[in-house]
């Protein structure tokens, strides 16, 4: 027989499938056979698969998270290196002493919650029409999720646009409906209001998309079962179907939270530059604006930790849930 | 050579903080070119055993040994073992001869000339020489079947292993391809585990069968043997179609006391009993005799429930005349015998058919007399 | 007698206001709003999209002088602003194609070795889930939490001596700037192709990996052979979804490449400063050049709709 394998000795694998490693000895420690013992039995040889990716998100995610919380510890700002042998909490008390950074948290928070909530109402009414057996179904779903596709930067344009105070869309459609004009980015009361309509309409089509697999997931028995049971539609949905959403609605709000918190790119590009709108900042742009206008590197970085642990604060939950059904 | 030993297998899981016992102690041993036919409940750990022999499970504690050589720690591709799995697993992209020559590119130093003309003779083999070029979406079930066939013994592997193989086919096919891989086997004289949950499998296809329930090996032994002389109440209950019935009795000096009814026994089945006083009392339904009169020692008077005819013989619910309704044991007469539900009729259960086991342990402690 | 109209399927016509007859399916007047709400949310979503293009055809006093969604009447007609906005943008068209479609071929091909890795390979689960939680968590980091570090750990790389050889050849040495982005783009974009992938692979038959196995293939054969040959379709799905994703991201071009008069400017960030000057604001020059900007990724939403959605739904 010319099999070039030989049954009866293990040793020889990791050697013999790919190189991983000059290992093995039949007599003796092996540090392969170790690792496989404890890890199970194609841990070694699959790490060159997984090791590098993992290696390269490591480092530029999670090193670079730790690196980042070094520097807010420092007083680093200019130019130059961070000094690290000197560390505090400086950075985070002058965080608390900021009332830009108060109201930046507090905006954060308000285009988190009220993002979130408009964008998923709007998003499982679009489920629930497109689901309801219509015609042109594709079209119709193609066009509610296109803007999706567009970079935040272009929406900006497009809003920026729509909500011009002498000739934006909004206030034509507004005048003719007799009421008056609205300045809807200068007003510091307002546009954050204006600016989470935007995000609404770019990401509402995000939210249907993963109800319609929700929806698309309950058996039509349900649907009948309620029919026959003398339901409503708007019943039948309120009390059958929505409920079945729980998976969907857990995983379509935290996307769109983090979505929210990276909304920067939004705001920088509806006027330009570092410094967004009077009302509109929130922590990911004074974050930016801290680093790279005022190259304030320590604070921006204790600014970013802040942002950090607002989003370990959503996805951490998140994932434990999805662990725990044993999605991960 | 071929031969295999399964040595004190045993499989753990884990499960939340405690663990699973899934294989017992299993020892098999498998001599070169014998089929043994694996089967047992879904969940008794036949296939978990299966795959330990492929080295797809590890081992928890015991020794496979193949030739001799203990082959825990060999990873599966080192092994020299092919395996037909349930859902053919054929490689969807590739073709008929892809799917069948892959083995060979990966496992040997073959050439590509070799190669060719191993899996032509094997698709000869297998009668799919005409699919060859085809992808497994172009085929039929029982057409990717026997690829799937062809593609473990194009490698002449050791071993093959095979996991419910036929269970996706419907029951004419199923026949055909019993027979088929009898006759295949026979012919290549490879050792072959072959898992079922199908007794007429185990019955009909094996060399010998090996029972397994909640992961311990109940017996290892031909067919007929199982049937006639099984080891323990499990594999007499498990074994044959409609399966065996049961009475729990209590041995009181020469007679056995049921519920209903007493059953005298002779000294020689005595002897076998010894000290046991709580036993079961076995018997299949087909040794159970309608008699003309209820004069004999171990007639009985009965009821009959419920008659299920199927042509060649009738299936009937019998329940002792003294006994409650319901609880009644089954026989099968012939199939011209008139019997309906309501007739009052006498039966024989003669003693040289009746098995008896430990009450508690299960353990056979008198089988049927064989003739001959 | 409202319960018998119901509970039959809807079939019932007569006038029953307490069954609220218009949400019986196969009810004309219910198809009618139901229409009515789909095309309503037609033009919600469309006329924003549909304002900027009438309004990048428009000369000022066309901007200035007639309804913003009404297309431009023959005097107020120009190509002037496309002609303007394909000059200012036109190079970075170029630039930013020179990132992302590395960045995005590489992550892509990362991710699926990252997800066979971890799917297909036989290692206790126990320490497979925080592997796979970190890969999970990556997805939804703010990048903000790691901005100075990267700009910090650019800095120190002598990316600038090692590309010399390019500057050699007359290229303009700001295109390190596009060499850290591709890394960048592939670290930060890994958690979602592998996430991807993953949930591929767990739908991949295991029984086809274990038969592949048994004949003989090695971990790595298996890829070659089994599992990439197989990925077909989620390589597409992932390839578009990060093709649009790197595509469109301002952020670390912001930090990356700094400014929009860099030979090396993607053109998100060219697009984010154009038309905005002290004496106001050119609307439809901003309004030609998000068109430009978003037509490659508009082009490969159209074409690949089906699986930019599924890209994002997992």
């Amino acid at each position: 027989m010319t099999r070039n394998t030989d049954t009866g000795d293990d040793s020889g694998d990791a050697v013999a499938d790919g190189g991983v490693a000059e290992g093995g000895q039949r007599s003796g420690f092996s540090p392969i056979a170790a690792l496989n013992e404890r890890f199970g039995s194609d841990f070694v040889e699959s790490s060159q698969f997984w090791l590098p990716p993992f290696l390269l998100v490591g480092l530029f995610v999670y090193g670079a998270i730790i690196w980042n919380l070094l520097i807010s510890l420092t007083d680093f700002r200019g130019f130059g290196t961070p000094d690290y042998g000197d560390l505090d909490l400086q950075m985070y008390s002058r965080a608390l002493a900021d009332s830009g950074f108060i109201d930046a948290a507090i905006n954060t928070f308000i285009l988190l919650v009220g993002f979130t909530l408009v964008t998923l109402a709007l998003g499982l009414g679009l489920a629930i029409l497109i689901d309801r057996n219509i015609r042109f179904e594709n079209t119709f779903r193609t066009i509610y999720l296109l803007p999706m596709s567009l970079s935040f930067v272009v929406t900006a344009q497009f809003w920026a646009w729509m909500f011009n105070f002498n000739n934006g869309v909004i206030n034509i459609v507004i005048t003719s409906l007799g009421l008056g004009r609205v300045d809807w980015i200068g007003n510091p009361d307002i546009v954050l209001w204006a600016v989470m309509f935007a995000l609404m309409w770019q990401f509402a089509g995000y939210a249907m998309v993963v109800f319609l697999a929700g929806l698309r997931a309950i058996p039509n028995e349900h649907y009948e079962a309620a029919k026959v049971d003398g339901a409503s539609t708007v019943r039948m949905y309120w009390r059958v179907i929505i409920p079945q959403l729980k998976g969907s609605t857990i995983s379509a709000s935290v996307v769109l939270m983090v979505f929210a918190l990276k909304a920067f790119d939004f705001l920088y590009s509806l006027v330009g530059g570092y410094r967004p709108p009077n009302g509109a900042d929130i922590l990911a742009t004074k974050m930016v604006r801290e680093a790279y206008a005022n190259l304030n590197w320590a604070y921006a970085s204790a600014v970013a930790i802040t942002l950090f642990l607002m989003t370990l604060g959503i996805v951490g939950p998140y994932l434990y849930y999805q662990y725990n059904r044993g999605n991960l | 050579m071929g031969t295999l030993e399964l040595d004190g297998v045993t499989k753990v899981f884990p499960d939340g903080d405690g663990e699973i016992v899934a294989v017992d102690g299993v020892d098999i041993e498998m001599r070169d070119g014998e089929f043994l036919v694996v089967v047992g409940p879904s969940g008794c750990g036949k296939s978990t055993t299966l795959r330990m022999v492929a080295g797809l499970e590890t081992i928890s504690s015991g020794e496979i040994r193949l030739a001799g050589q203990r082959i825990n720690d060999v990873k599966p591709q080192h092994r020299d073992i092919a395996m037909v799995f349930q859902s053919y697993a054929l490689y969807p992209h590739m073709t008929v001869e892809g799917n069948m020559a892959f083995g060979l590119e990966e496992s040997t130093d073959l050439s590509d000339g070799e190669i060719e003309t191993r899996v032509a003779d094997a698709a000869e083999t297998m009668g799919i020489a005409e699919l060859l070029d085809r992808k497994p979406a172009d085929l039929s079930g029982g057409q990717r079947q026997r690829v799937a066939l062809g593609r473990a013994i194009v490698r002449d592997p050791e071993v093959f292993l095979m996991d419910e193989p036929l269970s996706n086919l419907d029951a004419k096919l199923r026949s055909e391809m019993r027979t088929e891989l009898q006759r295949l086997q026979d012919e290549l004289d490879v050792t072959t585990m072959y898992v079922t949950h199908d007794q007429t499998e185990a019955m009909t296809m094996g060399d010998r069968i090996a029972i397994l329930n909640a992961g311990e090996l109940q017996q290892v032994a031909t067919p007929l043997e199982c049937y006639h002389e099984p080891a323990n109440r499990f594999v007499a209950g498990f074994i044959g179609d409609p399966s065996m019935n049961f009475f729990p009795v209590e041995r009181d000096g020469e007679t056995l006391v049921g519920d209903v009814f007493d059953y005298s026994l002779s000294a020689s089945t005595l002897d076998d009993v010894g000290d046991v006083t709580d036993l079961t009392l076995g018997i299949r339904p087909e040794d159970i005799a309608l008699a003309g009169d209820s004069t004999g020692d171990h007639t009985f008077s009965t009821v009959v429930e419920v008659v299920e005819p199927m042509g060649d013989e009738n299936t009937v619910y019998l329940r002792f005349a003294d006994a409650p309704e319901g609880e009644t044991f089954i026989a099968t007469v012939g199939g011209l015998q008139q019997v309906s539900a309501g007739d009052e009729i006498t039966v024989e259960i003669p003693e040289e058919t009746v098995h008896l086991f430990d009450g508690t342990s299960g353990e056979a402690v008198h089988n049927r007399e064989i003739d001959e | 007698m409202s319960n018998d109209a119901r509970t039959d399927g809807g079939t019932v016509t007569e006038a029953d206001p307490g069954a609220s007859a218009g949400l019986l399916a196969g009810i004309d007047g219910y198809r009618v709003l139901l229409y009515l709400g789909l095309l309503g949310m037609l033009t919600f979503f469309l006329i924003p999209i549909e304002s900027g293009l009438v309004t990048s055809f428009k000369n000022p006093s066309g901007v200035s002088g007639s309804l913003p969604f009404a297309p431009p009447t023959g005097g107020t007609f120009t190509f002037e602003k496309w002609r303007a906005a394909f000059d200012a943008l036109g190079r970075g068209l170029i630039n930013s194609a020179l990132y992302a479609i590395p960045a995005t071929v590489i992550s892509a091909l990362l991710g699926s070795f990252a997800a066979y890795g971890i799917t297909q390979s036989d290692w206790k689960q126990k320490y497979k889930a925080p592997v796979l939680a970190l890969f999970v968590a990556g997805i939804f980091i703010p990048y903000q939490a790691v901005l100075v570090p990267l700009s910090q750990f650019w800095s120190m790389v002598p990316l600038q001596e090692w590309l010399g050889f390019l500057w050699a050849l007359g290229i303009n040495n700001d295109y390190a700037g596009v060499v850290e982005l591709v890394v960048t783009h592939v670290a930060y974009g890994l958690p979602i192709c592998t996430v991807l992938f993953r949930s591929y692979y767990k739908n991949m038959s295991e029984e086809m990996i274990e038969a592949a196995r048994l004949d003989g293939a090695s971990i790595r054969r298996i890829y070659r052979r089994i599992v990439l040959p197989l990925s077909g379709p989620m390589f597409a799905v992932v390839l578009i979804y990060q093709f649009t994703q790197i595509w469109n991201d301002l952020l670390f071009t912001l930090v990356l490449v700094q400014t929009e008069s860099s030979a090396a400017a993607p053109i998100v960030l060219i697009l984010a400063g154009l038309g905005t000057s002290l004496e106001g604001q050119d609307f439809a020059l901003r309004m030609a050049g998000a068109f430009i900007a978003a037509l490659p990724t508009l082009a490969v939403y159209i074409a690949f709709g089906e699986e930019f959605a599924e890209g994002v739904a997992t």
